[in-house]
């Protein structure tokens, strides 16, 4: 209580400081001359007395001083002088706070920039009701459907049902379909579709997270009771903003999907974004409604139409074991007494090898996540790095200003200043470096933000992530920056102040030790070299990497064809559908007859776009060891893809739904299943399918890369889609002349055959091909970026040692030449110092190379870390720039006039 | 003249004594009064009554005002709080026990 009083008038004392020190002065006086009245009355004179009443005081102003001083703000006092005095010093130095201010900036920006993109897609907690508790059976690697027996990735709906109401361990169990739909939907009342991405959701999903609605209602049990009779949807907010314009009526409009009206029955909060982080739902539906939303996926009543995930919130002092116990208890149980399981022996063997793992969804699922975890994580590592060589320059900037300095500092040591005080003042003067720095950061990294997002969306539609600068990012570049300026600012105010007075106020020029030895600076300056070529390596190695993968002949030709989707199931087409298919032959039909169009044809799909697999049945058994992936294809589709055919023929318009059904395999496809004889002619059939419904093989093609650029050659086979319906989907058409052109023509002719059908992701098959490379490409760009960022901030050090380094021996190297040394014996002394740096931070750098090697070894595609071209190319790049940036100080050395040199002194 | 200077420690007690003896003083008054009082043999360096008497201000032993002189000057009169009366029998007590334990050791002497 006391101290709580005493604390409240230092504070009244800090804030009325001015009339304080008024008032003591006054005081004061007032004694003095009182003292000196008094003296006078004693019989001296003025003069006398007013000595006399001084020597009777004391140190008048060091009293005044030490009353002030009571009050303890004194610190505060000098801080505050400190930031002005230092914050004066850096003004004067305009060049070396640019430097110091740009490369402060470009570190903590960054660094900052990363570090929002790994909290978003990594770190950061679902915006949901105590998400620690929510749990999700299995991984959540996997999207999509199958009917595999006891798959732990997928489940079905029955499944979820049963599990719901037989578990002990959650208080709360939902389920959501892992595929999100994309739908183009109407909104009532309006002529145009637009596109709605529509999550389908047990009805308890908003109450297992514990997501209130903001208007209306979420879902609930009831929503999701019976099938197809549950017309209701939740809106997002920002799809509330992006399309309603926050009409506060939503509550009475409706939505129609596919041929269903859905009545909007409440918003979503503004923070929820869903359970997957970047990909943030328009529309929630109730899974009963699952055949209802377009593509039409169904499966609510089959025990095996496994397509959703589970998660559960787990029971208040319920482990994550004996939950996990309870899961897999029950996922036996559940599967074994499904009325439609056979318990052969192979799914007996399945179900002994299941194993449910219970993973954390504290912070939601993610695909990017799986994507960009270990990118992000290496990035951060690099621009650590950089803000580390950043560090290090600048403390050799102000390790070279402060020894401009050193008599300044000496006399002010000399009159009295304690050590500990101009270290303050100097490290204080770093501090506002350093804010300067971070400020300048925080701003640079609201820009790289949005650079970066674009970067990773490959292009698309920016991926809907949050990462705007919140108080946790800014805690955390408060925090880097005060590290930071302690980094740099420690070592060389520590230097500055060495106590040998003496020598320094005696020295001509700056500090003791002359002769241009500095082993701090030159130990920074290697250090810099040394983790400049880590980053340059790595660059190296990320940008060959990317090169490798831009060379990787993909099998089909990749240039002047253009690709669009069809958005067909939501136009109201389905596949099984006579006019789908009439719609298919007439787009293809119309389409070929363009006269800049050279092929044209649907396919289900083309690359990086998931796929369906299956098992097969040769000669009436089934190949249990391999799945072949299914392409359904139009007619011309190999000749759109210039997709070699090695045997037999391509699919020809005789190839009908009244003909024997017929295959077009791969090579090795062909390798796999018919390793002796030719293919042709050959037979087998999908796992699914009855016996009569083998296929003929009719051709064998070259192999494609179907998932991805590193794949190795896979089991493809291809399907007609006049004996095979499917919904499409990709349309591709090899094209000449004008993109632009033939896309708008394209475009046109869908749409004069249906001028409802929604095109989207118009764009070149070859850009659908880097797309799938994004992640290795923002490696490659950014690596690319940091390494030379690096390499220049490590020339300015070389540059600002060097510089000073020649300015210190001129006595010397004027004597030299006064003795007879040429100039170019000069240049030479002056770079060779410079190439021993930098080969010392070499031969200290490739050993870091050596220990990262791991961590990137599964990153790079088509060479190995320790991929001698790149090394030897960062090596040499790196002592070239060196001896550039070396030059200017060399060059200066060998101008030295010998004359002017020694009369200096 | 010879004059001691105060031991160390004992300002505090002795501005306390002062002032707890008058109404309220101004600076100058309690550095006189502490003089005469003491005939002249303790010799406070006046300026260093200052710092005590800013650092009380804070202990919240004495408070100050604003008033006039008899000479119509301006002058910070200072009088006890109750905190300040507290104080000083504290410090009296420790005083005395340290006075008592030296008298004794001398004089067992």
């Amino acid at each position: 209580m006391d101290s709580l009083r005493e604390l409240g008038r230092r504070l009244w004392m800090l804030i009325h400081r001015r009339q304080f020190d008024a008032d003591l002065e006054e005081e004061v006086r007032l004694h003095l001359e009182l003292r000196e009245q008094d003296q006078i009355r004693k019989g001296l004179s003025l003069k006398e007395a007013r000595y006399a009443a001084s020597r009777q005081f004391g140190n008048a102003t060091s009293l005044t001083e030490k009353s002030h001083m009571e009050w303890g703000w004194e610190w505060l006092e000098s801080f505050v002088q400190d930031i002005a005095y230092g914050t004066r010093a850096i003004l004067r130095n305009p060049a070396l706070t640019i430097v110091a201010l740009l490369s402060l900036a470009l570190g903590i920006g960054a660094n900052t920039a990363i570090f929002s993109m790994l909290d978003a897609v990594m770190l950061r907690s679902l915006p949901v009701n105590d998400p620690a508790q929510l749990v999700l059976l299995g991984n959540g690697s996997s999207s999509g459907i199958t009917d595999d027996f006891a798959r732990t990735q997928l489940y079905s709906y029955p499944f979820y049902r049963r599990m719901q109401a037989e578990n002990q361990v959650f208080s709360d169990t939902a389920a959501i379909f892992s595929m999100t739909n994309s739908v183009h939907g109407f909104v009532e009342g309006r002529n145009e579709s637009e596109p709605m991405n529509v999550q389908l959701v047990s009805g308890t999903y908003f109450d297992t997270l514990g997501v209130k609605a903001l208007k209306g209602r979420t879902l609930n049990d009831g929503d999701d009771n019976s099938e197809g009779d549950h017309p209701v949807a939740v809106i997002s907010y920002a799809w509330w903003k992006r399309s309603l314009a926050r009409d506060p009526n939503v509550l009475s409009h409706t939505l129609k999907l596919g041929d269903t009206t859905f009545n909007i029955v409440g918003v979503a909060p503004p923070e929820f974004f869903g359970t997957k982080v970047g990909e943030a739902p328009d529309i929630w539906v109730p899974l009963s409604m699952v055949k209802e939303v377009p593509p039409h996926f169904g499966g609510y009543k089959e025990d095996f139409s496994e397509s959703l995930l589970i998660m559960g919130r787990l029971k208040p002092g319920v482990s994550i074991d004996a939950a996990t116990a309870n899961v897999n208890l029950l996922f036996r149980e559940i599967l074994i007494n499904f009325a439609g399981t056979k318990l052969d022996a192979e799914n007996r063997q399945k179900l002994d090898r299941a194993k449910v793992p219970l993973t954390s969804m504290a912070t939601g699922l993610s695909s990017l996540r799986r994507q960009f975890s270990k990118p992000l994580r290496l990035l951060m590592a690099v621009v650590a790095l950089v803000l580390l060589i950043a560090c290090a320059n600048i403390a050799n900037l102000l390790l070279a200003r402060a020894t401009a300095r050193a008599r300044e500092l000496a006399v002010r040591q000399a009159l009295g200043a304690r050590r500990s005080r101009i270290i303050r003042q100097l490290v204080t003067e770093s501090l506002v470096l350093a804010v300067a720095g971070g400020a300048l950061g925080i701003a640079l990294a609201a820009i790289a933000n949005r650079l970066l997002l674009s970067m990773v969306s490959g292009g698309l539609e920016p991926i809907p992530l949050d990462v705007t600068i919140d108080s946790r990012l800014l805690l955390f570049t408060v925090a880097i920056t005060i590290t930071t300026a302690l980094i740099f600012g420690t070592v060389p105010a520590f230097r500055a102040t060495r106590p040998q007075l003496i020598d320094t106020l005696k020295a001509g020029r700056g500090m003791p030790g002359a002769g241009g030895k500095n082993p701090l600076a030159k130990a920074l300056v290697i250090s810099q070299v040394a983790l400049s070529l880590v980053l340059m390596v790595g660059a190296g190695l990320f940008l060959r990497s990317l090169v490798n993968l831009n060379n990787v002949d993909t099998g089909f030709n990749k240039e002047n064809v253009l690709r669009l989707n069809i958005d067909s199931s939501s136009a109201g087409y389905k596949a099984e559908e006579p006019r789908a298919f009439a719609l298919y032959q007439q787009i293809e039909e119309r389409v070929n007859a363009q006269p800049n169009v050279k092929a044209a044809s649907f396919s289900a799909f083309t690359f990086n776009e998931g796929a369906w697999s299956s098992h097969v049945a040769l000669a009436g058994k089934i190949k249990k060891d391999l799945e072949i992936m299914h392409n359904v294809v139009g007619l011309r589709y190999f000749e759109t893809m210039q997709i070699p055919l090695i045997v037999g023929r391509t699919f020809s318009p005789s190839d009908t739904s009244a003909s024997a059904p017929v295959v077009i395999i791969s090579e090795h496809t062909a390798k796999t299943l018919f390793p002796l004889g030719n293919p042709i002619g050959q037979h087998y059939r999908l796992r699914d399918d009855g016996p009569k419904d083998e296929v003929t093989v009719i051709g064998v093609a070259k192999d494609v890369k179907f998932n991805n650029l590193a794949e190795e050659p896979a089991n493809l086979d291809y399907f007609p889609y006049m004996q095979r319906a499917w919904g499409f989907g990709d349309f591709e058409v090899r094209y000449s002349g004008d993109f632009g052109t033939a896309a708008a023509a394209v475009q046109q002719t869908i749409h004069s055959i249906d001028r409802n059908l929604p095109i989207t992701h118009v764009t070149t098959l070859d850009e659908q091909v880097a797309r799938s490379i994004t992640d290795q490409r923002v490696v490659a760009q950014l690596s690319v970026f940091f390494g030379l960022l690096a390499v220049f901030l490590s020339c300015i050090g070389i540059y600002g040692v060097m510089s000073y380094v020649v300015t210190r021996r001129t006595n010397e190297i004027g004597i030299r030449m006064a003795l007879g040394a040429v100039r170019s014996n000069m240049l030479w002394m002056v770079l060779r110092e410079i190439l021993i740096l930098v080969s010392i931070g070499i031969v200290i750098g490739l050993p870091m190379i050596l220990a990262g090697e791991r961590l990137v070894s599964n990153m790079l595609f088509g060479l190995k870390p320790t991929d001698p071209i790149t090394l030897v190319s960062a090596t040499v790049i790196l002592l070239i720039v060196a001896a550039i940036a070396g030059y200017q100080p060399a060059r200066r050395a060998a101008l030295v006039d010998p004359m002017v040199a020694l009369r200096y002194e | 003249m010879h004059r001691d200077e105060i031991p160390p420690g004992t300002l505090y007690l002795l501005i306390l004594k002062t002032l707890a003896r008058a109404n309220e003083m101004h600076g100058y008054e309690i550095a006189d009064s502490i003089q005469r009082i003491s005939d002249d043999v303790l010799q406070v360096e006046e300026g260093s009554l200052y710092p005590a008497l800013q650092r009380m201000l804070i202990k919240g032993w004495v408070k100050a005002r604003w008033g006039t002189t008899a000479g119509n000057r301006r002058a910070r009169y200072y009088h006890l709080t109750a905190l300040g009366r507290k104080q000083l029998e504290t410090e009296l007590s420790q005083f005395e026990r340290i006075i008592g334990a030296i008298t004794r050791v001398i004089q067992t002497a």
